[in-house]
């Protein structure tokens, strides 16, 4: 299976892929396919770069003064 | 009564504070309130139910420590704790209706190849360098909102809170393959998002 792979097939399995959980057949398929497919290279790298773009952007910091009516809640219910 | 130090594991201070050591429960709050709170916001619909799910997470954490045995990480065990008490926020709450980000899944031709141009498709991996910070926080913040409630928690807890697939299904309790499956789709979802953001037909 897997001879010609498509780029909406790599999509697909992307995941799985990046994980490690896909059968030995299935990953080669995958790289044989993106490393010459200079869209799924592309496609690859924006996807991986997501998550890093989320998780600085939706970094929320804990104000003092929050802080401290934590510590009040708690104690008035301890 | 034993101070805390510094390098004292959590569960040492979590099995003292069960007992009743409160400077140990201190130290934990200490440890933990600023992921807490960073966890709340980012399955939040505002700040005020972040404070909320905050404050409502060390609680039942305080009343639940006797309970803790220990059988996984107290980090784990903790953020599920905070987890279940943001879904029990929503549930309580009627959801605003949000536009769909179904438009910026990938677009593909006939033959399954990628629709859009390599430059075109590397687009949305630029979107912090493009966008200013303050812009990108306020839409980064809308682009969670807009992503169907099962995705969103799965995208949190592993990408945004870095927990390991098998910690995200302990904590949501749903397998390691919904798990992927739910994160694949959400970071499709705002990778096309984010494309979109900086101009790009994703």
């Amino acid at each position: 299976m897997n001879a010609g792979l498509a780029c909406v097939d790599g999509v697909e399995i992307l995941m799985d892929y990046l994980e490690g959980t896909l059968p030995k057949a299935d990953r080669e398929a995958v790289e044989a396919h993106v490393s010459g497919c200079p869209r799924c290279v592309a496609f690859v790298e924006s996807y991986r770069q997501t998550p890093r773009i989320l998780r600085a952007a939706t970094a929320a910091t804990l104000p003092e003064d929050l802080a401290q009516s934590l510590r009040r809640f708690l104690a008035s219910r301890r | 009564m034993t101070v805390p130090a510094a390098d004292e594991g959590d569960e040492a201070l979590a099995a003292r504070a069960a007992a009743g050591a409160e400077p140990a429960f201190e130290e934990l709050v200490a440890r933990y309130q600023a992921r807490v709170y960073r966890l709340a916001c980012r399955l939040s619909a505002d700040e005020g139910e972040a404070k909320d799910v905050l404050q409502e997470t060390f609680l039942a954490a305080y009343r639940g420590l006797p309970a803790f045995r220990g059988d996984s990480r107290f980090s784990t065990w903790l953020y599920r704790i905070a987890t279940n008490a943001a879904l029990m926020h929503r549930r309580a709450r009627t959801r605003r209706p949000t536009e769909s980000l179904e438009a910026f899944l990938p677009r593909f031709d006939a033959g399954g190849v990628h629709a859009a141009e390599p430059a075109d498709l590397l687009a949305a991996s630029r979107a912090d360098e493009i966008l200013d910070r303050k812009l990108l926080a306020e839409k980064a913040r809308a682009g969670l909102d807009r992503l169907p409630d099962i995705y969103r928690d799965a995208f949190v807890l592993r990408d945004l809170e870095e927990l390991t697939t098998a910690e995200v299904a302990e904590t949501l309790g749903i397998d390691a393959a919904a798990v992927r499956q739910r994160v694949h789709r959400a970071r499709l979802m705002l990778r096309g998002y984010l494309s979109d953001l900086v101009g790009v037909k994703p």
